[in-house]
């Protein structure tokens, strides 16, 4: 048995019982009032903060930090999810939240190093980025461009989605209890396949949108930043409006870590993040694959079970077939619960097929 | 055509999967009574202590029947007539078969022991054993396990979890003498009494004993009482084959069914997989081998030759792996088999449970290893066997066999012959 593990099923937090829909509603509450209200300013104001959002970057980082000493407690006995979580956490603190916090007391805007289009697709907006040093317009252009893919090549989505960025960074240590949540049938596979390819989709939109429109404005006499085309203008600033209310607010605030205690803690990691998305095809491609031993799997499900994408790992396992799958973020827990030592996350070029959504054999014979 | 599977355990089930593939429109009835639904035996350990739910054990989604168009019979066969090809139920139903694979697994073994019917006492191998033992241990504060092999462990830590003293007792010397040797036992029941375990080795099990139908202690060979309210006997199971008797297939004095290189029993058409089925090994023994993944092999093989092919079940070199509390384990090939002028290349990782010990004949060549905490890949162990490799060749190369989780400690011999 699997210290940390044991009776989760048994806890009505981790089981979906009366507590885990309660921390849901507080949770979408939190998160509404965060996004479309200004209350919590106020609460900001009261323990010294200046704006409600330096709260939201406080508590997220606090959460973090807490949740991840907790799963390090539990999981440490594995050196992966140890050096993994401490990662997360230094990346949170340093990266998303000090530099920023930092930059913005010396009166410049802050930056999130941490951060590559198109999870912040306004890192391609001229009108933001251009705002920037050149350094760290450099930096956006060639970490989202050249850099992530490459690494992604070499190491799987794993280095950037368990291992520095923020959002999966609260999923891994705060939202860790909840992973058994996710939904392991085809049908949500489906789904999956749909939803987080079509924001992909709209990210690219609403980014070219963006530049478009951007390069069909023009400094007039009066020195004024005016465009021909008002209709255009209008349409691009309402898909900019609509992606950030519905893909950032919505999708990855308030129904991202609101549906955590029903639905485990990656919801917007793999239904709806566009970095997801656009990582997961390139890892297609790349080096990282789980690989599995054959005869050796039980069938128990603990990998299935405790993966928080959703993959049934199990039904790769008990048919002897090493794979593939655009949505794994290489967390590594199948590998370290598995009792039987079956899994293995694994870097190496191999050009022999892999299982993947294709070719997966449901049983062999 | 019309196929009858009796089991729906992983022999079964991976003999109807196969069978599917072979025949797209043969009709394939799958008859048994434990459980409505095909799950994994191997986990009902997680499913005690709240690791998995119920439905996390289940290999297959549950619409797996109606997609496959398997037909699913619940209930208990209680008679084969192989003249007519018949079965009889135990609701009343009759099946015809044109073929019929049995794969109705094992139950636990029990031998007359007094006491053993008594309120608190049971076993940990069946869906409604797993329920019992949830019900008991709401209100159990004491338990004693009996046997020490595979299951007795995982009972004892199952049991421990859930907050009740447990006292193990083992027959034999030391713990699991068939897979381990002292060394590696040691190490095994050092890390029981580490989770408190009440480890007794040596200890024969005599009686039970009860107060108004209830256990109230267990007394050992030695005349020493064990007072607990809860007795799990994990003395090894035997082939639940009690309604074939006179049925004409053939079975060994343990109740497993004979079958013949293509598991097939002395009749025609009837076939047989799994824990039930009587097997010759590689060194002429015949029993069961009662191991997941030889069910799941035989179930495949035995669909193949049920269906008119003709597939012979040849087991290749052995291999197995477990888990003791937190210690992981993998074997592969012949150790503790005493063979003629076998020597032992023994060595432990210092501060740690981490052994490897390498079995090998006077001419050098390596047949077996017995590897405790690290991951081993037993596919590369079970090559070098089959490839008979030296000693010292294996030595040389033994780190690429090695299938830790990434970063773990560089791994380092310490070389000690025995
Ligand atoms: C606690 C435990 C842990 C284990 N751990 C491991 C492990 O780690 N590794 C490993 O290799 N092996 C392990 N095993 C052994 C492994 O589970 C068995 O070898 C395997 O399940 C055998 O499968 P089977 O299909 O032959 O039979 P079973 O799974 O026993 O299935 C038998 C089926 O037959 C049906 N049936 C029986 N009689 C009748 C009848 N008269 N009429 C109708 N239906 C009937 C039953 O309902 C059942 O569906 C473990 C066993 C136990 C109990
Ligand atoms: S791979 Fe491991 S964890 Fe997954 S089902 Fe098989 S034995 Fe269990």
């Amino acid at each position: 048995m699997q210290t940390g593990l044991m009776s989760t099923y048994k806890s009505s937090l981790k089981s979906k019982g009366i507590i885990a829909w309660v921390l849901s509603l507080l949770l979408f509450a939190f998160y509404l009032l965060i996004y479309f209200t200004n209350i919590p300013d106020s609460w900001a104001h009261l323990v010294g903060l200046e704006s409600k959002w330096n709260l939201y970057g406080v508590l997220y980082t606090i959460a973090i930090i807490a949740g991840g000493l907790y799963f390090i407690n539990t999981h440490g006995n594995s050196r992966y999810q140890k050096f993994r979580t401490f990662t997360l956490i230094f990346m949170q603190v340093v990266f998303a939240f000090s530099i920023p916090e930092i930059m913005g007391m010396f009166e410049s805007k802050g930056f999130n190093f941490a951060k590559f289009w198109p999870l912040g697709i306004e890192l391609f907006n001229p009108k933001y980025i251009f705002d920037y040093p050149i350094l760290i317009i450099v930096y956006a252009f060639v970490g989202s461009l050249i850099a992530v893919p490459i690494l992604t090549l070499l190491y799987g989505k794993r280095w950037y989605c368990s291992w520095v960025c923020g959002c999966g960074g609260l999923a891994e240590t705060a939202g860790d209890s909840f992973r058994q949540l996710s939904d392991k049938r085809v049908k949500a596979w489906k789904f999956e396949q749909v939803s987080i390819h079509t924001v992909l989709v709209l990210a690219i939109l609403s980014t070219a949108l963006v530049i478009i429109n951007w390069g069909m404005h023009y400094e007039n006499t009066a020195g004024e930043w005016v465009t021909d085309y008002a209709t255009f203008d209008l349409i691009a600033s309402k898909v900019q409006g609509t992606y950030q209310f519905l893909v950032v607010a919505m999708l990855s605030g308030v129904l991202g870590v609101g549906l955590y205690p029903l639905m485990g803690s990656r919801v917007w990691c793999r239904f709806f993040c566009p970095m997801a998305a656009l990582l997961g095809l390139i890892q297609k491609f790349g080096r990282f694959r789980i690989t599995v031993k054959d005869e050796m799997c039980i069938s128990c499900g603990n990998c299935s079970t405790y993966c928080e994408m959703g993959i049934d790992v199990r039904a790769y396992a008990q048919t002897n077939q090493s794979f593939k799958r655009a949505s794994c973020v290489g967390c590594g827990m199948c590998a370290h619960v598995c009792p039987r030592g079956v899994l293995r996350l694994e870097n190496k070029w191999d050009f022999r097929k892999t299982a993947d959504s294709e070719n997966r054999k449901v049983f062999d014979f | 055509m019309h196929y009858v599977i009796i089991g729906n355990g992983v022999a079964g089930i991976n003999a109807a999967n196969s069978l599917r593939n072979y025949d797209e429109d043969a009709e394939i009835t799958i008859i048994s009574y434990e459980s409505e639904h095909h799950f994994s035996r191997t986990a009902l350990m997680y499913v005690f202590c709240g690791q998995l739910s119920e439905q996390c054990v289940e290999p297959f989604e549950r619409d797996h029947y109606e997609k496959m168009g398997f037909k699913r019979v619940n209930d208990k066969v209680t008679k084969l007539d192989t003249n007519s090809n018949k079965l009889y139920l135990e609701k009343g139903e009759t099946i015809s078969f044109d073929k019929l694979l049995i794969a109705c697994g094992a139950v636990p073994a029990m031998y007359n022991w007094p006491g053993q019917d008594l309120d608190g006492v049971g076993n940990f191998v069946t869906w409604q054993n797993l329920q019992w033992l949830q019900e008991k241990s709401k209100t159990a504060k004491k338990a004693v396990v009996v046997g020490g092999g595979l299951i007795g462990i995982e009972t004892v830590e199952v049991l421990l979890q859930a907050g009740i003293d447990v006292t193990f007792l083992v027959r034999e010397d030391y713990y699991w003498p068939i897979a381990l040797d002292k060394t590696e036992s040691t190490i095994i029941a050092e890390h029981m009494k580490h989770h408190k375990v009440d480890l007794r080795l040596k200890t024969a099990f005599a009686e039970i004993l009860g107060k108004d139908g209830k256990v109230v202690g267990v007394k050992t060979g030695d005349g020493e009482i064990i007072d607990c309210e809860l007795v799990v006997i994990a003395v090894g199971v035997r082939p639940q084959t009690d309604w074939l008797k006179d049925s004409g297939v053939t079975m060994d004095e343990r109740g497993g069914i004979i079958v013949d290189e293509y598991l097939q029993t002395n009749c025609t058409d009837i076939y047989s997989a799994g824990d039930c089925a009587s097997v010759i090994w590689f060194n002429n023994v015949r029993r069961p081998e009662q191991l997941w993944y030889t069910g799941r092999d035989q179930g495949k093989i035995a669909a193949a030759n049920l269906f008119g092919m003709e597939k012979i079940y040849k087991r290749g070199t052995f291999y197995n792996s477990a888990k003791f509390f937190d210690i992981e384990y993998t074997t592969a090939g012949l150790v503790n088999f005493n063979l003629d002028g076998e020597k032992n290349f023994y060595s432990q990782e210092e501060g740690t449970h981490n052994t490897v010990r390498i079995t090998y004949l006077p001419d050098n060549k390596v047949v077996g290893f017995n590897m405790l905490g690290r991951r081993w890949d037993h596919r590369i162990l079970v090559q070098w066997i089959d490839e008979k490799r030296t000693l010292s060749w294996v030595l040389d190369h033994l780190h690429k066999a090695l299938y830790d989780e990434e970063f773990m400690p560089q791994f380092k011999l310490n070389k000690q012959v025995s």
